[in-house]
């Protein structure tokens, strides 16, 4: 059956979520809350230095045998990540830290005891000898002449350089009327899921197999990971990630806590857990986001962008994460930099910068944010330059419907959609004019009104040609599914990939009960076990709906068609008369209902057709044909009020519009929507791990490290346009990481905007009330140099 | 190791405690109520949300041997309470909960929260919910949810609220 646009019955109702019952009761098991008898806890010993020669590991007398650390592991392989291209430098990643340490928070020992608090007073006397070395935390200055390098064998501190370039920027260059340079800054943040990583190992003697909990969003990924650096072969290894709570990429690469505690329970045999603390999740999970941008602008006086020419830099920290390491990031910013906008060349330097930092994963929106921020940053102040409304300048160089599909400068093919409509909804939510006339008039506070856009696109459901192009070195292009139908007609789904929040237990059972006319009461979905379900890559990069739910589609399709004939043999009609409805086959003159088709299939198989296999199931992969992705996209506006003494920002309204295609479930779509805005705020106002000239990292707790609580956030507007995709199942489009992506864009545009009038610049997220205060006084300064000059007689 | 006597939801408990025990750690660890999650262990996030004494109190920052003679009650505790089965269907509507780590302890918060306001306004709720974080949901459907089970809760309150308007 070709893709449908249907969106009648399951598809597209707002059915309350499956998953919530056992969370509302408390009753939900995330892998702190396994119990194994006989369990031990292990509190790791981390490097208090950014970088230094470990020149010995110390162990208490007495307790040797409850400490572990490189020595203890001499065949445990490193777990370098990375594209498999021959610039890309590696560096070897061990668990545990041999000869140098890297960055604070890399781990150097392990000890083991009944409970954490036990494990700790261990680790408290475990004596690192470190002979420190200067850090290196700029990843600019890091590739300058001199600096200190990381790693031995590199020439410089770039993991790679790369260029992406399209189109003829010299002739842009020397054609265009304006041109315009400008430097933006996205630092360092981590992910932080509210439940921290987690793992639990213990050997089975039953299964003879290495059983691995873990809070991962893949299990199946993390058991090749976790063979490759064990040395294990992948069928003594059952990996299960049970609840999760949150991923948000973080928990989407292997990590040396893992292999470690892996490793000890093969080399004890006792039954060992990890539960990360909030601490070593902000020092040592993974970090993200962290771009530099040196930007310049060519554009036509009337507003035309034509082209960006500028280099990229992306602070990776330390090591290179397995399976794809750091690279990504560096060339979906560049590739993404021109984002829905109409340009003609595209030239980017792009460096991929090591330094003495915890190593760099995926977060949400994936390089997107970065480049949305420093395109979106620049069309305003291209607006400013030239005197027009931001909006204006959009408006001119957005792509439009009938482009579509459209090829950008950084060789994204837009799918299908209407941008500008997009744009004009958000103007006319927030009613610019509106807003105009207020700024004019003032505020009677002190504060100051502005406002921001930004417009973003979110390529998801990608397939194998495009991370081929990436080099990957796992080459997500497809999901699984297998749709068993058991004996009484009930259902159960098993899919490769997993649920951490996102409501993929209702939604794909929302499809499964589409496609067999089922009610989604009577389907399970079960995944985040790797002896239950086929194959699959797990849950990043907006792809479950797109490949997932693909999956699903075929597999439940396949059952369908089998139950039909199953029904028409049983209706002594013909297949081509069924059709299936409220849970039954239907033929000319009567129905029977999937529960007795089931049971004819598995228990008694003398009323099938003759010839016929029993089991009433069904294995399926999916892949999209067009691999290149489909375009979510959407528009955002918010108006702020800033005070310009405190520099404390205030969100008065934001409002969205977005297009994913077809919805599955809008309540999910929105949840997932405001979700991410959420954290794209935190991004923009509160979150960042500054570092200091040592390599320290300064926000360490919930008290330095803010994220969004309630009273901060708007209540956000949203409004839908729906677009089908061509050429996914039902014409959906992947959409759980795009709230994330445009709100730095829009919210510094907006504070931007308000203070514009003082000839503040602030061009660096998060925009914290220091930052702010701090440009407005430097402006003031300016403004009292100018004045003073002034004043002085010719 | 010190004795300590408390009763934990609804039931008398005798432990042996280590004083440096931090009651979130005999909940989950020796007494199995994992349903208080740990987010933090800083009392920054209220995830380990549980009730002592009737307030609401954070159960990483709270040693076990501080609850001696006192009444505790967890997540656990609340499956048959009727106040806390209406403020779940209203979470459970109101797409309250992604990954579900935050529930517990928003739930007790919630009630707490809906046991002081009547018929908290948006601003009310969010106030009162400053102390937890849910890194998933963006908090719109928490503060939709507490606002319509306090109009369910407290009709009386709800029905003055529309004399007056
Ligand atoms: S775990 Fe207690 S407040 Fe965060
Ligand atoms: S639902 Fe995930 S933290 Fe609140």
């Amino acid at each position: 059956m070709a893709a449908t646009t249907e969106t009648k019955g399951w598809i597209g109702a707002r059915l309350l979520r499956k998953e919530d019952a056992r969370h509302l009761l408390g009753a939900s098991t995330f892998t702190g809350d396994v119990r194994v008898p006989g369990l031990k806890d292990v509190a790791f010993v981390r490097s208090q230095f950014a970088h230094g020669l470990l020149n010995s590991v110390v162990k208490p007398d007495g307790l040797e045998t409850s400490v572990f650390s490189a020595a203890d592991f001499p065949d445990l392989k490193s777990i370098d990540g990375g594209p498999e291209l021959p610039s890309f430098r590696t560096a070897p990643y061990h668990a545990f830290a041999r000869e140098k340490v890297h960055f604070v928070g890399q781990i150097i020992a392990a000890c083991l005891a009944p409970t954490r608090g036990a494990a700790e007073d261990i680790a408290d006397q475990v004596y690192a000898d470190i002979e420190p070395r200067p850090a290196v935390v700029d990843m600019v200055e890091a590739l300058e002449p001199g600096a200190e390098i990381l790693h031995e064998g590199f020439p410089d501190n770039a993991f790679i350089h790369a260029t992406v370039s399209e189109g003829d920027i010299a002739a842009i260059a020397a054609r265009a009327e304006v041109e315009m340079r400008r430097s933006f800054r996205m630092n360092r943040q981590a992910t932080v899921s509210l439940e921290g990583r987690g793992v639990l190992a213990y050997w089975d003697h039953r299964l003879d197999e290495l059983v691995v909990y873990l809070s991962t969003q893949g299990a199946h990924m993390m058991r090749i990971g976790l063979s490759l650096a064990l040395g294990l072969p992948e069928h003594k290894l059952h990996v299960i990630a049970p609840d999760v709570g949150g991923g948000f990429g973080g928990k989407n690469r292997l990590m040396p806590e893992e292999v470690a505690v892996c490793a000890i329970a093969l080399k004890t045999g006792q039954p060992v857990r990890w539960i990360e603390d909030r601490r070593e999740h902000l020092i040592a999970s993974v970090h993200c986001r962290e771009h530099h941008y040196d930007l310049t602008l060519y554009a036509e006086k009337s507003g035309r962008i034509l082209g960006l020419k500028g280099e990229v830099h992306i602070d990776a920290g330390a090591y290179s994460l397995w399976p794809s390491g750091p690279f990504m990031e560096a060339s979906m910013a560049a590739r993404n930099l021109p984002g829905p906008y109409q340009m003609q060349a595209l030239h980017v330097e792009t460096h991929t910068v090591a330094t003495n930092k915890a190593p760099m994963g995926p977060y949400r929106g994936v390089a997107r944010p970065g480049a949305c921020y420093a395109i979106e940053r620049a069309v305003d102040e291209l607006a400013h330059k030239l005197g027009m409304e931001p909006a204006d300048v959009r408006r001119i160089n957005l792509v439009t419907p009938d482009q579509m599909p459209y090829r950008t400068i950084g060789g994204l093919r837009l799918d299908n959609g209407d941008y500008p409509r997009a744009l004009d909804m958000v103007r006319d939510m927030v009613d610019l004019p509106a807003i105009r006339r207020r700024q004019a008039e003032g505020e009677t506070d002190g504060r100051r009104i502005g406002v921001g856009f930004a417009v973003y696109t979110e390529q998801s459901g990608h397939g194998a040609a495009e991370w081929m192009k990436r080099k990957s070195r796992i080459v997500p292009g497809y999901e699984s599914c297998t749709a068993r139908v058991l004996p009484d007609g009930s259902m159960l789904l098993l899919v490769g990939i997993q649920n951490h929040g996102q409501g993929l237990e209702t939604s794909l059972a929302q499809i499964a009960a589409h496609e067999l006319t089922l009610d989604p009461a009577f389907i399970s979905v079960r995944y985040g076990d790797t002896a239950l379900t086929p194959f699959g890559f797990g849950t990043f990069a907006s792809r479950s709906t797109v490949f997932s739910g693909g999956a699903v589609a075929k597999a439940t399709r396949l059952v369908a068609e089998k139950a039909r004939r199953i029904g028409a043999h049983l209706m002594q009609t013909e297949y081509e008369e069924t059709r299936l409805e409220d849970g039954a086959v239907h033929g000319p003159s009567g129905k029977v209902p999937l529960a007795e088709i089931a049971r004819a299939a598995n228990v008694r198989q003398e009323f099938l057709p003759a010839g016929m296999s029993p089991l009433l199931e069904a294995t399926a992969t999916y892949e999209p044909e067009e691999s290149g992705g489909f375009f979510s996209y959407g528009a955002h506006a918010v108006v702020v009020a800033v005070d310009p003494e405190t520099g404390v920002t205030s969100l008065l309204d934001y409002a969205i519009a977005e297009d994913c295609g077809t919805m599955i479930n809008p309540l999910i779509v929105d949840g997932q929507i405001i979700g991410g805005v959420a954290q794209g705020i935190g991004t923009a106002l509160y979150e960042e791990i500054p570092y200091d000239p040592d390599g320290q990292p300064l926000a360490t707790t919930f008290g330095d490290y803010m994220v969004p609580c309630a009273p901060e956030l708007p209540k956000l507007r949203i409004a839908h346009l729906i677009t089908p995709a061509h050429g996914t199942e039902y014409g959906v489009k992947g959409m759980g990481e795009g709230g994330a992506i445009a709100p730095p864009a829009a919210i510094s545009n907006a504070v931007c905007d308000a203070l514009h009038g003082l000839g503040v610049i602030i061009r660096e997220t998060p925009l914290t009330p220091r930052r702010v205060s701090d440009a407005v006084a430097e402006a003031e300064e300016r403004r009292a140099a100018v004045s003073l000059k002034e004043e002085v007689p010719a | 190791m010190n004795a300590i006597c408390l009763t934990l939801n609804g039931e008398e408990l005798r432990e042996q405690v280590e004083p440096r025990e931090i009651l979130a750690d005999v909940l989950r660890d020796r007494l199995r109520l994992t349903g208080t999650h740990l987010g933090c262990e800083h009392g920054a996030c209220g995830a380990c949300t549980v009730t002592i004494d009737g307030v609401p109190a954070r159960s990483c920052i709270v040693l076990a041997v501080m609850c001696d003679g006192k009444t505790v009650e967890t997540i656990e505790g609340t499956r048959t309470d009727d106040i806390m089965n209406v403020i779940r269907r209203h979470f459970h509507e109101q797409h309250a909960l992604q990954c579900g780590f935050c529930t517990p302890g928003m739930l007790m918060a919630a009630r707490d929260i809906i046991a002081r306001h009547q018929q908290p306004d948006e601003a009310t709720v969010r106030r009162e919910l400053s102390g937890q974080v849910c890194r998933c949901t963006g908090y719109m459907g928490i503060v939709a949810a507490i606002q319509s089970a306090a109009a369910e809760l407290h009709p009386a309150a709800a029905s003055a609220v529309c004399a007056n308007s």
